[in-house]
């Protein structure tokens, strides 16, 4: 009896993984499995979807993209797909000079404040059906604004276009700032001449998008049809498996050069450990993390030889809060700025895999100062400074709002809390808080010092310092005011020659400087191991259309 | 069997009941939790009037039952609504395959750690008294304490840079019959050892306390006074007693064949839950965690209840209990 019984319940238990088994498999046949796989029910067993390695294929590991829809893309892991496979009517190239892309020129009114675009004949959409003209991009910059997309990043970057902002608001039904003047012609009417304003339309939401099949889709619903893209870049989309890879094959007929000339590029996106994953010859490039960074730098080492870096266009800082008291006095924001030593936070700490920060903006940025002085590491200067603006007694408090998954808060805040403690005798406390909860606080003005970066999104200064530093803008949470600074960067708007432009804000920044609003701590630096089998590639310090430069010799 | 039949009844009334107090409790976290998916899209780039606009166009703005009923309507008849990640892909599209991926590596797991730790158990309690037991059971015990977090980059090292047998991790599928099948691929080795090696003790333990209570059984002594092979002793009368409450065991089991590993997936590159579900977490992707929730404890309820009549079975004394809801 006893054993029939326990037959019982193991079958039983057979039973249902069976059900279950059975049940998902259903599941997932009837949704269509993760897509791609268009022959279900092959008959008899088949081996592998797995594409095979071919000659001139570039491997690498990458980020599952959140979207690849260009009105939607506000994230690097997306935008770095994005470029390659859809374009617009500017680029940067590799030097990061602002090139015509499907424009193949554009003119500037006397005034500065209407463009117009030449666009290039004869470029297709990937699947050759048909040529871009000026109405797509009309659609296409529309869509990226029109309240019904619900692009968080749509108006940042065409916010400047005449009309754009009470299209978004849904005020109007046309934004009267882009004109279809004919086929290959589109004006653009922006409402001051801004000379970086060609700049942010090399960001994916000025990119062209095939109308005919983006339907209503928004950035929340509907994106079925970005699993396979009609774009216009270097590289078409052949396959995109969710959480698996994505593989871009080149498009034959792209319209600049050089074309690309990789017979095919696979991002694995669940992968493991990519350093792992590069000496074990799966992919062809990764970048190296802390950990490995001594090991790799040593001349010893085989990897040794591949290693390259690069510096890439960011600023991580601490910022105050400029409103409330401690910090609302500049001097005690100079003495907690005086008091971090950055350069044994650079070499020692971060082990050089950054660059130690003086001013606000990146090397590489136009209107990088070398010679900034900045704030420069002075513990007795920055004691002393303390003692005048009432020394540590007087504080209160002090707390660093940090985000963070809830780990250590890492080495760098840990070091500069030391560095704090042994220069200022002030114990700073870190909260440190999911990232969600550490905008909201940012939002609210909840914080008295917070540790950020912020990442290029173009090449031009104002980018940095009007966004970050301008009373009025709304991404300046420090709530710095000054306007003598507002002066100038109101006016390096407008600025028509460049080289004036720069100057004007070279002098703002260095009054942003001054006044400690920021303690800018570190400009990151990239890097990457690349197998000697792949030529041409290089590290872009943010994100640009960079593959159709790379070969790859095998 | 009337008597189970009204059990089992009773218990499925109950799953509905259940199922309601999760999906409202996991609802109202997300919903009245602080942060919301918009303001973690927008980033640095608040726009606070370009936030209400949009929370208002996807109805977060609606009262939390209109909500609540909104989704938990598409969810009965299956449809978890469009996720985040990507955006605006149903999640169904998203979360099914993942689903299947971490079934389908647990169940592996699960049936590896069973089919080596009996036998084990079994032979370290046949040697109860030698050095063989405490060393048998000492070295799984040894694997259980290592956390995955030292396993993962240690095996890797060994077979994948050292011997260059395996690769580093991955998810590798092949299609037998229009289904896709992962785990007859050489990549699954690595996460099966991950997964395996700390589990063997505990089975194996198990095993071996009920080998040695049931060898000082009369019927085993029995058996072996009437001159029975000793294989035949193991086999049919120490291990099939020995095995029966090993049963349940594995019933309990069940229920974490669709849980995910966020370190295992994330470290060796497997495309399942786990990593899903941490991520949605933290991008506040409502739909998806509803959706893991709703789906993962059914489950629970679905294995919880297949243990229960198990027990109906293996012990009549236990059947018809009117206290057995609790």
């Amino acid at each position: 009896m006893e054993t029939r019984r326990l037959i019982l319940v193991l079958g039983g238990i057979a039973a249902v993984l069976v059900v279950v088994l059975g049940g998902l498999s259903l599941a997932l046949l009837s949704s269509g499995g993760s897509g791609g796989s268009d022959d279900n029910g092959t008959p008899a067993a088949e081996t592998s979807p797995l594409p095979e390695r071919v000659a001139g294929e570039l491997r690498l590991a990458g980020p599952d993209p959140l979207t690849l829809d260009p009105a939607c893309a506000s994230d690097t892991g997306s935008a770095e797909y994005i470029v390659e496979i859809f374009s617009g009517l500017v680029a940067f190239d590799r030097d990061l000079t602002l090139i015509p892309d499907i424009a193949e020129k554009w003119d500037v009114s006397d005034d500065g404040t209407v463009y117009t675009f030449h666009i290039r004949r004869g470029v297709k959409f990937h699947d050759g059906s048909r040529q871009v003209t000026a109405d797509d991009f009309k659609f296409s910059m529309q869509r990226s604004l029109d309240p019904d997309t619900l692009s968080t990043v749509g108006s940042v970057y065409l916010d400047d276009i005449v009309g754009a902002t009470e299209f978004a608001e849904g005020k109007t039904d046309n934004v009267s700032g882009i004109e279809v003047v004919d086929e290959y012609t589109l004006r653009i009417t922006i409402d001051a001449a801004k000379s970086y304003f060609v700049a942010k339309l090399t960001y994916p939401t000025a990119y062209v998008v095939d109308q005919r099949e983006v339907g209503d889709s928004s950035c929340f619903s509907n994106t079925e049809w970005t699993r396979n893209p009609n774009g216009t870049g270097p590289f078409k989309l052949a396959e995109w498996q969710i959480a698996q890879r994505i593989v871009l094959t080149p498009n034959p007929t792209y319209h600049l050069e050089p074309k690309p000339s990789l017979a095919k590029v696979t991002y694995v996106l669940a992968g493991g450990s990519p350093l792992v994953m590069y000496e074990n010859d799966e992919i062809d490039i990764t970048g190296v993390g802390i950990n490995d960074i001594e090991r790799i730098r040593d001349a010893s080492d085989p990897l040794n030889k591949e290693f390259t870096e690069a510096p890439s266009l960011d600023t991580y800082y601490i910022g105050f809060n400029t409103e409330e008291p401690p910090f609302d006095d500049p001097k005690v924001r100079r003495a907690f700025a005086m008091a971090i030593d950055k350069q044994v936070l650079s070499e020692v700490v971060l082990k050089d895999l950054v660059v130690p920060a003086k001013g606000v903006l990146p090397p590489g940025m136009p209107g990088f100062d070398d010679n900034l002085a900045g704030i420069p590491f002075d513990a007795d200067g920055a004691k002393a400074l303390l003692e005048d603006a009432g020394g540590a007694g007087g504080l209160g408090k002090v707390t660093l709002l940090s985000s963070g998954r809830g780990a250590s808060v890492g080495p760098i805040i840990e070091a500069i809390q030391a560095m704090w403690e042994q220069n200022l005798g002030v114990t700073v406390e870190v909260d440190q808080e999911e990232f969600g909860l550490f905008l909201r606080d940012l939002d609210d003005g909840n914080f008295k010092m917070f540790d950020l970066g912020w990442v290029a999104d173009y090449v031009d200064p104002q980018n940095f310092l009007d966004i970050k530093f301008h009373s009025e803008s709304p991404n300046n949470e420090m709530k710095y005011s000054n306007p003598e600074v507002d002066g100038l960067l109101e006016e390096a708007r407008t600025e028509q020659d460049q080289a004036k432009r720069l100057d004007l804000y070279r002098q703002a920044e260095e009054k942003i400087v001054e006044d400690a609003s920021w303690i800018p701590l570190y400009h990151g630096k990239s890097n990457a191991l690349i197998k000697p089998s792949v030529e041409g590639y290089f590290i872009p310090p943010f994100v640009i259309p960079n593959l159709r430069y790379v070969s790859v010799t095998r | 069997m009337q008597g189970l039949a009204s059990y089992i009844v009773r218990r499925l009334l109950w799953a509905p009941v259940i199922l309601l107090a999760v999906s409202l409790a996991t609802f109202a976290l997300g919903r009245f939790g602080p942060g919301d998916p918009i303001q973690i899209l927008q980033g640095q780039y608040r726009d606070p009037e370009q936030r209400e606009r949009i929370a208002e166009e996807l109805g977060y703005h609606d009262s939390f039952f209109t909500q609540y009923w909104r989704y938990m309507k598409g969810a009965v008849r299956g449809d978890f609504g469009e996720g985040l990640s990507p955006r605006g892909f149903p999640v169904n599209d998203v979360l099914f395959p993942r689903l299947w991926v971490t079934f389908q590596y647990n169940l592996l797991a699960l049936i590896i750690i069973f089919a080596v730790g009996i036998p084990a158990g079994i032979w370290a309690a046949l040697r109860h008294g030698t050095w063989m037991d405490p060393f048998t059971i000492g070295v799984m015990l040894f694997f259980t304490s290592v956390p995955v977090l030292v396993t993962i980059p240690v095996l890797q090292w060994l077979f994948a840079l050292k011997l260059d047998v395996l690769p580093s991790g991955g998810w590798e599928v092949h299609e037998y019959y229009g289904v896709e099948i992962g785990v007859l691929s050489k990549r699954i080795i690595l996460p099966l050892l991950v997964l395996t090696l700390p589990g063997f003790a505990g089975v194996a333990r198990y095993m071996r306390a009920q080998v040695l209570e049931v060898l000082d059984q009369d019927y085993v002594r029995t058996a072996r006074a009437k001159g029975l092979a000793e294989f035949t002793v193991v086999s049919r009368h120490i291990a099939r007693n020995a095995l029966l409450p090993l049963a349940t065991m594995m019933g309990f089991a069940l229920v974490g064949l669709l849980g995910g590993s966020i370190f295992l997936e994330t470290l060796l590159g497997i495309p399942g839950v786990g990593e899903y579900a941490f991520n949605a977490v933290f991008a506040r992707d409502y739909n998806a965690i509803m959706a893991i929730v709703l789906i993962t404890s059914t489950a629970f309820i679905i294995a919880n209840l297949v243990v229960d009549i198990m027990y109906a079975f293996i012990d009549p004394r236990i059947r018809l209990g009117a206290g057995m809801e609790g």
